[in-house]
């Protein structure tokens, strides 16, 4: 009878278990079974392939730095703040994280756009961001940034808050705070928000083709020449997703200890 | 304040602490001449913590004012920052930058007001040696003992020559060991400082062998201030009495020297008159099975309601018309077979209850 109850409700639950597991594994382990090895470095070497990558390594750095130059003082005011406001800001700066990028991009050209918001100001002075790199850089840190600010303010929330007190008794102002303690003792989460950012970053597509478009040496970064390539020659798509497959391995293992266990 | 000494000319501080916190309305007023220690005692929950973090300039007060010898901090409208004041603070846990040596921890204030790195360093050098902790200034927190972080907590929040230092609790996370030792390098340190230094405890030891100043704060106001021999000698609340270890009554004297309190009558040779607080040492209590005859004296039949030891005597609170705590030898608690529920005889002389004006 034990054994009669038991089979049952392991394979009602083991076989779903598998298939979950078999749809998150299988995709993986195809791309690398149809992966040409061999023929990979030449591949990342082509006229086409090299440009998108310089691209797509400046925009993601650049939105890395706007991440570390603006997320950190906002993480820093959602971490100390007691406002009933600040739980709005911090539901705000989430609706990236689960709005589909082309929505996001969409956003993007009604602020920066020719007749945007903020766009219709710049046009005067013959200024245009939509489908430049600088619209890329914007895309990126559009999804990228709350993964950013929400790491670090994690972090930073986990400091004892008398700490601050005792550094401004001694004369610190919250810069110097800042500058001297506060970031130094959340260094590693920053180094995670950085990289979870810079991930995201680096894997955006909707959001960049929407209001970037797809201008090879402009705005054509790597996920967006694996779309292109895959009609053209599906090869090199296939050589270019192993590279951001290797990377994204690379960025779990920094978080790895951190996020994971 | 009765009692508080008056702010001395080019120093010294002038301060009235009114606030909210949580369900308590705070008011402390204290003043100090520099150099003078001020010992704030209270229950946990009470407004002393409120009080000092006030005094720094991290909480806001209400209303009421903080003066440091001629300078305004607080007049209940503008309030300087706390790195607009001159000031040290130093918290129960030391506190310290947990990323930077000793050296820097105290380095940190001369740096953050201003002073070159190396000036600064030479005088944190000279913080760390008075402390005597000159050999572990390349040291970082985690590697020293925890008497060894609060002095360097101590060095800290001293090294930018503050008006007012504000310790709270500062040896409350030591080992017992450890915290001896450490009260007389903190009073050591003290007798050299010129400025005013608040002292938040609980500790009635800390407080009475650091402070020259007492002052009680119960449910955020002040219950009772002084010297440390007058608060000794007089309480004048329940918890006061406490902290002292004496038994003390509010009650209503004649020149009789009967003493009517809510529901007993005590007898002294020491009469006031009019609403007083009359006290009992435990020591000057004895405890028989039989009621004692004799000289003129108190005689209360109560029930025991503990017991402790205390080293070789033993405490024993009782209650009844007269609630009582009595000091006893171990002793007699054994040839009167002291228990607990027991109804005995306690026997005061009048001549040793005291009695002042309430």
């Amino acid at each position: 009878m034990r054994y009669a109850a038991r089979w049952p409700s392991r394979l009602a639950l083991g076989v779903p278990a598998a298939l979950a597991l078999l749809l998150l594994v299988v995709p993986l382990v195809a791309l690398l079974l149809r992966a040409d090895w061999a023929r990979i470095p030449t591949d990342l070497a082509t006229p086409t392939v090299l440009p998108a990558l310089r691209l797509s390594l400046t925009t993601t750095s650049v939105t890395a730095v706007l991440c570390l130059l603006l997320g950190t003082p906002l993480a820093w005011f959602l971490a100390r703040s007691e406002l009933r406001a600040t739980s709005w800001v911090r539901a705000l700066i989430t609706v990236p994280l689960v709005l589909p990028p082309v929505v996001g991009g969409v956003a993007l050209l009604m602020t920066w756009g020719r007749n945007g918001l903020i766009g219709q100001h710049l046009t005067p002075f013959g200024i245009q961001i939509p489908f430049t790199t600088v619209a890329v850089v914007l895309a990126e840190t559009f999804v990228a940034m709350p993964y950013y600010v929400l790491a670090v303010e994690g972090a930073m929330r986990g400091l004892d808050p008398r700490l601050e007190s005792v550094a401004r008794t001694l004369g610190a102002s919250d810069l110097r705070y800042l500058r001297t303690v506060g970031i130094p003792l959340v260094l590693p989460g920053i180094a995670s928000g950085l990289a979870l950012a810079w991930a995201r970053a680096l894997g955006e597509f909707g959001a960049t083709i929407t209001f970037a478009g797809n201008f090879p040496g402009r705005t054509q970064t790597l996920p967006l020449l694996v779309y292109v390539e895959l009609e053209h020659d599906p090869q090199v798509a296939i050589s270019i997703s192993i590279m951001l497959l290797a990377v994204s391995v690379l960025v779990l293992g920094v978080l790895r200890g951190r996020w994971l266990r | 304040m009765s009692g508080a000494g008056a702010a001395a000319p080019g120093g010294g501080l002038d301060a009235r602490v009114r606030l909210s916190r949580g369900a308590i309305e705070v008011d402390v007023a204290l003043t100090a001449a520099p150099g003078q220690v001020i010992g704030v005692l209270g229950p946990n929950g009470g407004g002393k913590t409120s009080t000092l973090l006030a005094l720094a300039g991290v909480l806001a007060l209400a209303d009421g004012h903080v003066h440091v010898g001629a300078r305004v901090w607080d007049d209940g409208r503008r309030r300087l920052q706390p790195e607009q004041r001159a000031v040290g603070l130093m918290l129960a846990d030391s506190l310290l930058f947990p990323h930077l040596r000793a050296l820097d921890n105290v380095a940190f204030g001369p740096r953050s007001r201003g002073v070159d790195r190396h000036r600064a360093r030479d005088r944190a050098r000279t913080e760390l040696d008075r402390v005597g902790l000159a050999a572990h200034a390349a040291a970082r927190p985690r590697e020293l003992s925890s008497g060894q972080q609060a002095r360097v907590a101590l060095a800290r929040a001293l090294a930018t020559d503050p008006a007012l230092l504000l310790l709270d609790e500062p040896l409350s996370a030591l080992d017992p060991d450890t915290r001896a030792r450490t009260r007389s390098d903190l009073a050591t340190r003290l007798t050299a400082y010129d400025g005013v230094t608040v002292l938040v405890t609980h500790d009635p030891l800390d407080a009475l062998t650091l402070a020259d100043h007492l002052v009680f704060v119960e449910d955020g106001q002040v219950t009772q201030a002084g010297t440390p021999a007058e608060v000794l000698t007089e309480p004048r609340s329940t918890y006061v009495a406490t902290v002292v270890g004496l038994n003390l009554y509010a009650g209503q004297g004649d020149s009789h020297g009967h003493v009517v309190t809510a529901d007993g009558l005590i007898v002294t040779t020491s009469p006031t008159e009019g609403p007083v607080w009359a006290t009992i040492p435990p020591s000057a209590v004895s405890l028989h099975r039989h009621e004692p005859e004799g000289s003129p004296r108190n005689t209360w039949r109560l029930r025991i309601a503990s017991v402790t030891m205390q080293g070789q005597s033993a405490r024993v609170g009782l209650l009844g018309d007269v609630p009582l705590t009595a000091e006893v030898t171990l002793e007699s608690v054994t040839s009167l077979g002291l228990q607990v529920g027991q109804d005995v005889w306690a026997a005061v002389k009048a001549t040793e209850v005291r009695t002042y004006p309430r």
